[in-house]
């Protein structure tokens, strides 16, 4: 008994979580945009700027924009919206920041 | 160009003379007439020149060497846009991770020089799936080179605000081991202990992870849900000596282990975070052989966590425990309690080139001669933001004799990159 609801409320869990965000599925098209560097909103740069402040010193060091590449940001912010659950938004914009600033 | 001008020259040629032939010079002085005559014989003598000049230029060695230039062009052309295009391509690579040198003096011991390095890489494809991985080189006492996958996952960003990940994973439970322990990071030379290998928080787990995070204004939830293999249990002398909790490849006791960890942030410098983890686990290991069929027990994780940061003023406290369950038909059938927690302060100064740390832990295991209570103090040296030398003394209370009683002091380099 005690096995099956072990086995069971996690599947459950993850099921709903998963099926709550493929729900929201469509808004991913801001994630995709992030791919070209150029800027579209000119408060990206200004948002960008906030969230990098807010976010990265909530851990670390505030490493110099110009320590890598547009390119290099790419692959290391796709790492931090992952482990610093950062929005996709919230992503690109910090993305803006860092490759206007390096 | 050139071309272009007498090209010009020849229509104005072309209108002068069919002015002249036209009545109305019929009527013009012959003086005039004589010197219109004139000019139009030299436009003529231009327009011929002009012709043998365009003959030339449609001879095939001219085009070639056109076409080459062309060529020339086009090829420096790519060259200055490589940079350019390599950004804007749909796949990125990258290449990071942190290492670290240290001298460690140990009270009444021998000292020491150690290193390690973690390179960990990044490859994402078109902001839909991202593949990350760790490794952590290390030398150890006998001169061998140990090499560990810290972590293997791929993240698929499923929407905005959600992604899915499958592999090897840092835990989430708390928030040292999955943000906070890479050397560049820590803001002390060595990890609280408790929250290293065989302590009180879990190190990495094998399964599948869904992370994410839900704003609600200024504030947001951040969170992450995971199914794994769980743990494993070690044995010793009859007694449960540890739980290793890093992320195996296997489930003897076929029963999967749930866990996350859901945290707060009212404010974006004050996060708060509750974690915990249910399952069952067994016993695998005996006096360092290995066993099978040995009956599973459950097992429970909790954990709270705190950060606030003000200024140039950083604090952070964390708790974690694990707990295995009695099973009265197993080798090792005694329940076992880990427990740690610590709090940290570390302030920057002169102009954030400096920075004072200090960090109280207290560590308890159901083995005296694991248990420990340390006092450490650091001073860092900024380099760079991700370059750091560290200075720190810790202050150890353990077992009498044990190296969990002795004092150390470290030096250490450490760098991200």
């Amino acid at each position: 008994m005690r096995t099956k609801f072990f086995t069971l409320v996690p599947v459950a869990v993850i099921s709903a979580v998963l099926g709550l965000g493929m729900l929201a599925a469509q808004s991913t098209a801001v994630a995709d945009d992030a791919t070209t560097t150029k800027q579209k909103d000119p408060m990206q740069f200004v948002n960008g700027s906030k969230t990098w402040a807010n976010t990265c010193a909530r851990c670390h060091n505030m490493r110099d924009p110009k320590s890598l590449r547009d390119d290099q940001w790419r692959a290391a912010i796709a790492h931090m919206r992952v482990r610093a659950h950062l929005t996709a938004k919230e992503a690109e914009d910090v993305l803006v920041f860092l490759q206007q600033s390096n | 160009m050139i071309i272009t001008n007498r090209c010009r020259t020849i229509a104005w040629s072309a209108s002068a003379f069919a002015l002249l032939a036209s009545p109305a010079f019929g009527q013009m002085h012959p003086e005039r007439l004589s010197e219109l005559e004139e000019q139009v014989e030299a436009l003529t003598e231009q327009l011929g020149e002009l012709k043998a000049e365009l003959d030339d230029a449609k001879g095939e060695g001219d085009l070639d060497e056109i076409r080459q230039d062309v060529e020339a062009n086009k090829a420096a052309i790519r060259a200055t846009q490589s940079s350019t295009v390599f950004t804007d391509a749909t796949s990125v690579t990258h290449l990071s991770g942190y290492a670290s040198a240290d001298y460690v003096s140990v009270e009444d011991g021998p000292s020491a020089f150690v290193a390690n390095f973690n390179p960990m890489f990044h490859f994402l494809y078109d902001n839909k799936i991202l593949w990350e991985a760790e490794l952590e080189v290390e030398v150890e006492e006998n001169g061998d080179t140990n090499i560990g996958l810290e972590y293997t996952t791929v993240d698929w960003f499923l929407t905005d605000n959600l992604t899915l990940i499958a592999g090897k994973f840092l835990s989430p439970v708390g928030n040292f081991r999955q943000n906070l322990h890479p050397s560049w990071i820590n803001k002390l030379p060595s990890a609280p202990p408790g929250f290293g290998h065989d302590g009180a928080a879990p190190i990495s787990e094998m399964g599948v992870q869904l992370r994410g995070v839900a704003p609600m204004g200024n504030s947001r939830l951040n969170y992450a849900f995971y199914l794994g293999n769980g743990p494993k249990i070690e044995g010793e002398d009859g007694e449960i000596h540890a739980v290793e909790a890093e992320g195996f490849a296997s489930d003897p006791d076929d029963e999967k282990v749930f866990g996350g960890r859901i945290a707060f942030l009212p404010i974006p410098s004050l996060e708060l975070g509750v974690s915990g983890a249910t399952g069952d686990v067994a016993v695998v290991e005996d006096d360092g052989n290995d066993i099978e069929g040995d009956p599973k027990r459950g097992y429970q994780v909790l954990g709270f966590d705190a950060t606030y940061q003000w200024n140039n003023l950083d604090l952070r406290a964390e708790y974690v425990s694990q707990e295995v369950d009695a099973n009265p038909l197993s080798i090792a059938p005694e329940s076992g309690k880990w427990e740690t927690w610590y709090a940290q302060a570390a302030y920057k100064f002169a102009d954030g080139k400096w920075e004072g740390v200090a960090r109280y832990t207290d560590f308890q295991s159901p083995h005296a001669d694991d248990t420990q209570e340390q006092l450490a103090l650091g001073i860092n040296y900024l380099i760079t933001p991700s370059a750091l030398l560290k200075f720190g003394y810790e202050s150890n209370k353990g077992e009498p004799g044990e190296i969990t009683d002795a004092d150390r002091w470290i030096l250490q380099i450490a760098y991200g990159y």
